[in-house]
């Protein structure tokens, strides 16, 4: 059950940072459904980069740096250009997706996956002194770093968002532009800011994914999970603390799915699919508004 | 017709850049840039490269259009994916239910399953947005989600195919099949596209774009559906019902992503195979940016998603150091592209403005 709840945690922790970079950005104004391919290209650079020079920390820094590459050409597109966030999105995803294969293909002579990372080149796992040693809960406090930090994330977004004034414009600049530009600030500013950041945030998800979670970059290795952390930012309603809920409730499942794979209950063989596709489902039962209305920033999109 | 001209402005720029950069990208690569010349010829002047590039063609011309009725009522269908899944799965289902039926009987009940199971799919995010008022982007991605591992859990339980060795279903009757374009051609005597699997839903694609049209444009179900896509409020305050719009236009969409499944299950492959669809859905809203949302001209940007979908393989049969994601790439590009489009106007306007005033110097 512990091993379960702690897998829980490893999984939420991609969702947890690609969740919270959305709902800066989606704060600020901007949809985001280009998640994904910020996701896929921090990935992508963190593990060929860790690969390269045999140092996690150097990969930290060129995911997050590919990460917010990935979200500037996004921010330019809705902001500069003021194409549809959707379509901006779309032609994202589209681009992460196709340039990490041909990279991969070009630097590593393989379409499918960088080198896997020697066990000292990847984010090992860090034990929280004392907490650790504690029975029946002691493995939920050996985990990687990026771990805690995920898990700090939704806090100090939530204090950024209410307690500060920069969080405050942000905040401004999704509900009503027109009011921040009145007030003598630049809404497009505060858009590129919240949208550099928020790419970095959502990269961090990519740079766990190949260098903590696995050690290597495989081709569509976020499987969907950008969709995922979006639908989570929508579940908890454009909050952070809620959002950290959904993001948890997400990881849980995917963490279950896999504990089920060819199990069975009392002689039935539970069907993955069916488990897979459990917080899908919820997820889009709270969307219908059966559970609460979700309301969204007042000026996405405009 | 400058109008017409106007409209073919920042499609075909679009393109050119894309296809520039492609070539950037393969030369950045190491890989000399006559190889795309000659994976470009392959596929569009060889008998062999055409019947491939008419058989993408054909599912992109369905997403396309799925995408460009929504996008005419001012909604974005990106629930392509799963309703193509969802039409395939469906024809198996019924063709497995309903195995002795003579072809006559069978072929059109296969494509209205195929159009109903992906239309009501559609048609519950619509009902989800019209009803509910969740957003439809959200919903038909999760949507994507749901019916991959619907469809996925039927091709690995009730209708798995033991014999095969992939993950897949059991092959459709005899009487299911529709023929390809080298049959049809061999009954009148003139064989062409041999062993490739173009067949005739092609037609059906080509069918559809035409009646996609009339309807939009010579209809007046389709009028209130494009009213509802210029201003929704004033469409109500006309009369029209809104919310019936947005569920007939995202079951239509739907319906026409679920016939992807007629090319695919009735004409080539007779079974569903786990994850047949290299995103046709997704690229779906490629192909109507292109086209700027006109069922007609879906039929030209079908046919050009067609032939960078079948060269980007063919390059990778050509080229040792690059992948078919090429295409990828490019359709990407070209989506940013089309998408600036109004700063490509600015630019545009500007020029002209700094050239006018040069001309006549006050």
């Amino acid at each position: 059950m512990i091993e379960l709840l702690a897998s829980s945690l490893r999984l939420s922790t991609p969702l947890l940072f690609a969740a919270m970079g959305g709902l800066l950005c989606e704060r600020a104004g901007i949809a985001t459904i280009c998640l994904e391919g910020v996701m896929i290209m921090g990935a992508w650079a963190a593990a060929s980069v860790a690969f390269g020079v045999s140092d996690p920390y150097i990969g930290l820094c060129m995911g997050i740096l590919a990460g917010m590459l990935t979200m500037a050409i996004h921010c330019w597109l809705c902001v500069n250009a003021k194409a549809d966030a959707i379509v901006s999105g779309v032609a994202v995803n589209m681009l992460a997706a196709g340039v990490t294969p041909l990279l991969t293909k070009a630097f590593f002579q393989s379409p499918t996956n960088t080198p896997s990372l020697a066990m000292e080149d990847r984010f090992g796992a860090v034990a929280v002194p004392g907490l650790e040693a504690l029975p029946v809960v002691g493995p939920l406090f050996n985990q990687p770093w990026m771990i805690y930090l995920a898990l700090v994330l939704p806090f100090a977004l939530h204090y950024f968002f209410y307690s500060t004034g920069r969080g405050l414009r942000v905040l401004a600049s999704g509900d009503n532009p027109e009011a921040l530009e009145t007030a003598g600030i630049s809404p497009r500013s505060v858009r590129w800011k919240a949208l550099l950041w928020g790419g970095a945030l959502t990269a961090l998800g990519g740079v766990y994914l190949s260098t903590a979670h696995a050690s290597q970059f495989t081709r569509d290795m976020t499987a969907g999970r950008g969709f995922i952390a979006l639908t989570a930012v929508i579940f908890g309603k454009w909050r952070p603390l809620p959002t950290l809920g959904a993001c948890l409730f997400f990881g849980f499942f995917d963490a279950l799915q896999i504990r089920l794979q060819s199990e069975t209950i009392q002689g039935w063989e539970v069907p993955v699919q069916l488990v897979q596709s459990m917080p899908y489902l919820v997820a889009l039962i709270v969307l219908a508004g059966f559970i609460g209305k979700a309301r969204p920033p007042l000026a996405i999109g405009k | 017709m400058k109008k017409v001209l106007q409209s073919f402005f920042a499609p075909t720029l679009g393109l050119v850049l894309a296809l520039l950069a492609g070539t950037t990208i393969l030369v950045c690569l190491g890989e000399s840039s006559s190889v795309l010349w000659e994976a470009l010829y392959n596929v569009c002047f060889t008998d062999f490269g055409l019947g491939y590039t008419l058989f993408y063609t054909t599912p992109y011309l369905f997403t396309g259009l799925a995408v460009a009725i929504c996008f005419r009522c001012g909604l974005f269908n990106i629930g392509g994916e799963g309703q193509l899944y969802l039409g395939a799965i469906s024809v198996v289902v019924v063709a497995t239910a309903l195995p002795g039926l003579p072809s006559i009987v069978a072929v059109p009940l296969g494509i209205a399953t195929a159009f109903l199971a992906g239309g009501l799919w559609g048609g519950l995010a619509g009902w989800l947005k019209a009803r509910r008022g969740s957003h439809e982007v959200i919903v038909t991605i999760l949507l994507n989600f749901l019916a991959i591992a619907l469809v996925n859990y039927l091709l690995l339980y009730p209708y798995d195919n033991p014999h095969g060795q992939n993950p897949e279903t059991l092959e459709i009757g005899e009487s299911y099949r529709i023929p390809t374009l080298h049959t049809l051609s061999s009954w009148i005597g003139m064989p062409v596209f041999e062993s490739t699997p173009a067949n005739v839903s092609l037609f059906l694609a080509l069918l559809m774009a035409v009646a996609c049209h009339f309807f939009l444009f010579h209809t007046s179900r389709g009028f209130e559906l494009r009213a509802v896509g210029q201003n929704a409020d004033a469409s109500r305050f006309a009369g029209i019902r809104v919310s019936t719009q947005t569920i007939t236009a995202l079951f239509l969409g739907g319906g026409l992503a679920g016939l992807v499944g007629v090319n695919e299950v009735m004409g080539y492959h007779y079974k569903v195979v786990e994850g047949f669809s290299p995103q046709y859905g997704f690229t779906g809203i490629a192909v109507a940016l292109l086209a700027r949302s006109s069922p007609l001209g879906i039929i030209l940007s079908a046919f050009l998603f067609g032939i960078l979908q079948n060269s980007a393989r063919e390059l990778e049969f050509l080229s040792e150091r690059v992948t078919k994601e090429l295409a990828t790439v490019i359709q990407g590009i070209l989506i940013a592209f089309v998408a600036a489009q109004y700063y490509w106007e600015r630019i545009y306007l500007h020029l002209k403005k700094r050239f006018q005033s040069r001309r006549q110097p006050a």
